[in-house]
């Protein structure tokens, strides 16, 4: 399936702000689900692309004279393996077992892996797993923000896509399976769903495969990945800074749809 | 039980070792009057000078003066020799070591560590994996604590490779034994330290692949428990002092805001932990450190000393390797000992451990200044169920040790000399070559018997001498 993407994200500023730096990962790389086909980012000033810590291309934008609001646009076309199962990888997977604040299982995420598992480490049990959480945490917009951490949405039962991974996450590295967090888009059919979205991977049998707790999916077929990380913060699209401004006002349009390739005939 | 100490000054007949004789008569033709006063004089010149020190777990953040003995540690030269080469062997070898973790790893595929030790262990970055640095420097400054068992010989306790402290008790000690005892200088020959400052600014320029590359220290702040030492190591290298928000990043470059303008910044002497260097990549609520900076050191434009992830080579779990470091990595023989270390992640060990709890040092993997520590001998029923439970929950969060009996040094008390226990820590300066100043700092433990001598838990220091024999 091929997707189109087109994602405009505009921060407006109460007052002016004096300088501002944001980390951007915003730009699919290739892999072996996923072919960039054509990818573009819109920037208020050029800026070189590096590769960070976890392989995802980075954007630094750094704005010193001020400005009352920053734009940042994304766009491109990307082939997607729907059939593919898993995706390998040539570094360690074991730095993915080390939790951070977000990712900390608590004694009662501990247990729920456990009481879930026992002694399987297979994919059916992270399937398991997985739909347990999805019913667990409940999806519920507006009752979690950025700084919620797994094990505090695990006992509210409350949360977004971003909560719910986590809280696999936390589960899955207390059993020991190496795990990460994927920030990307969904292609749904219904316009009711964010289409940023985050899911998780899990190292089982020498590869990661995708688990989206929010969609009970264990094959990534609709999702095109933009980032991984230890969790939300090492992989979420804008991570920023800035000094003045006041209020900060968000608008984002995201637009994901399936593309017709054309077959041309020779 | 009896236990045998090492004592520094005295031969355990009482005769008084060789290198310590002159400073003996010198002690014993010093009326006590004049003692006394100078001790009081030194106090007072510490207090002035604010050499103090913050202690943790103290909810009035209390500024206190570290104590300061008079009575030096004195090494023999031709002793000293022994341990500095062991230090810098021992300093190569962890450089080397962090150099193959986050490249080809060669010790891990040569099964000497288990993988899974090293690169799930908080103190492994991801970060610096495949990054090139400099040299292959990691660790520029380091601190090699080392402690004498009963029959003398030394030992290491523990490396230091974040952001070891205390150089600047080392020097300020030595300043102010030469203020108040001119005469002890001039009876015999004690090798200077007063270069450390110059070699330190030497190892940081050369930790740059510039010709001339502008130097700062970071410091996180007057409220930091070694800011004194920060402001006074920024002083005597001659570069300046800053705190975070006195530098920015812009276009993948770091900034220092001077009243002159921007000026661009090559070469960041931290003393500010791995996780709040950045807040866009780190901890996030950290207000100490400089957004931008990892992408910015990562893309080579600026060098951190030390480099980030070295914490490790250094964590407690790692220490029982360092010997087979170094001869996987340098093909000799370990000049220094390691303490001999049970690591709980392994039930054998662990079994072991908590079957002899009352005889051992508990420490936590992670920890660092002597909190969270449980020394054996000296601990409560308490105290030791208290660890117990620790144990068991996390055994993968301690290691254990026996008990050092650890060396004596004669130290005023309130009732006179009496003898305390002592540990030392050199100085390792790893640039263009690998350096120690002779000597580094010598801690004690004031309280009687006490086995912990960091300041945060009541020690006090010395002036460390090494006199040629």
């Amino acid at each position: 399936m091929r997707l189109s993407i087109s994602h405009d994200t505009t921060y407006h500023y109460e007052d002016q702000v004096r300088n501002s730096i944001q980390y951007l990962r915003m730009t699919p790389h290739d892999s072996e689900r996923q072919q960039v086909i054509s990818w573009e980012l819109n920037l208020p000033r050029p800026v070189r692309a590096q590769v960070d810590p976890y392989g995802n291309i980075l954007h630094v934008l750094t704005m010193d004279e001020p400005h009352e609001s920053i734009i940042l646009g994304a766009r491109g076309q990307v082939e997607i393996d729907e059939q593919r199962e898993c995706e390998h990888e040539d570094q360690s997977p074991l730095p993915f077992l080390r939790t951070t604040r977000l990712t900390e299982a608590d004694q009662a995420l501990r247990e729920f892996a456990q009481t879930e598992c026992a002694s399987r480490r297979d994919r059916s049990c992270m399937i398991d797993l997985m739909n347990r959480l999805n019913a667990h945490i409940r999806y519920q917009p507006d009752v979690t923000d950025v700084k919620t951490s797994a094990a505090e949405a695990f006992a509210s039962g409350k949360g977004v896509c971003q909560d719910q991974t986590h809280a696999f996450i936390a589960c899955a590295r207390s059993l020991g399976v190496p795990a990460r967090y994927v920030s990307g888009y969904l292609y749904t059919d219904s316009s009711d769903h964010l289409a940023s979205h985050a899911w998780a991977e899990a190292w089982l049998d020498g590869a990661w495969y995708s688990f989206d707790v929010t969609n009970c999916l264990t094959r990534a077929e609709r999702h095109l990945k933009l980032a991984v990380g230890l969790d939300y913060l090492d992989a979420c699209p804008v991570r920023g800074m800035r000094r003045g401004g006041g209020v900060e006002q968000m608008h984002a349009h995201v637009e994901v749809s399936p593309t017709r390739v054309q077959v041309q005939q020779q | 039980m009896t236990r045998t100490f090492y004592d520094e000054m005295y031969l355990a007949n009482g005769e008084c070792r060789p290198h310590y004789r002159e400073f003996a008569r010198w002690l014993a033709d010093t009326p006590d009057e004049l003692l006394a006063q100078r001790r009081r004089e030194a106090d007072l010149l510490f207090h002035r000078a604010g050499i103090t020190f913050t202690l943790y777990g103290d909810d009035q953040g209390t500024e206190r003066l570290i104590p300061f003995d008079i009575i030096p540690r004195s090494i023999p030269a031709s002793e000293w020799r022994v341990v500095e080469r062991g230090c810098i062997q021992r300093v190569q070898a962890l450089n080397m070591f962090l150099a193959d973790l986050y490249h080809d790893q060669r010790i891990i595929k040569a099964g000497i560590i288990p993988a899974e030790q090293v690169l799930a262990n908080e103190g492994y970055q991801l970060a610096m994996q495949g990054l090139n640095l400099h040299r292959d420097l990691y660790a520029h400054i380091s601190g090699v604590d080392l402690v004498r068992d009963g029959d003398g010989s030394y030992y290491v306790l523990e490396d230091n490779l974040r952001t070891p402290s205390g150089v600047s008790y080392m020097l300020e000690d030595r300043k102010m034994m030469m203020r108040l005892f001119p005469e002890l200088f001039a009876a015999q020959r004690v090798l200077p330290i007063d270069h450390y400052p110059s070699l330190l600014l030497d190892t940081l320029k050369s930790s740059s692949p510039l010709d001339n590359p502008t130097v700062v220290v970071l410091t996180p702040g007057r409220y930091n428990s070694a800011y004194f030492e920060h402001a006074f190591l920024a002083r005597e290298m001659g570069v300046e002092l800053v705190e975070g928000a006195d530098l920015f990043v812009r276009d993948d470059k770091v900034f220092m805001r001077t009243t002159a303008g921007a000026k661009p910044v090559d070469v960041i002497y931290r003393r500010l932990d791995d996780a709040f260097l950045d807040p866009l990549a780190f901890n996030p609520d950290s207000m100490l450190g400089v957004p931008g900076l990892l992408s910015t050191y990562r893309s080579g434009n600026v060098v951190l000393a030390n480099a980030i992830g070295t914490g490790v080579a250094d964590d407690k779990s790692i220490y029982p390797y360092v010997g087979e470091m170094i001869r996987f990595y340098l093909d000799e023989e370990p000049i220094l000992k390691n303490v001999p270390t049970f690591q709980c992640r392994k039930a054998v060990e662990l079994q072991h451990v908590l079957a002899n709890l009352e005889h051992l040092v508990v420490k936590e993997t992670q920890g660092s200044g002597g909190y969270g520590m449980l020394v054996g001998p000296a601990a409560s029923k308490a105290e030791i169920e208290n660890f117990r439970a620790r144990l068991i929950a996390r055994p993968e969060a301690y290691i254990a040790q026996p008990t050092l009996c650890l060396s004596t040094c004669p130290t005023f008390v309130e009732n006179g000399i009496a003898p305390r226990h002592i540990d030392l820590r050199p100085f390792v300066l790893s640039g263009k070559d690998t350096r120690v100043v002779p000597g580094g700092l010598t801690r004690v433990a004031l309280r009687e018997g006490s086995l912990v001598v960091n300041s945060s838990q009541g020690g006090g220091t010395k002036d460390t001498w090494v006199v040629e024999d």
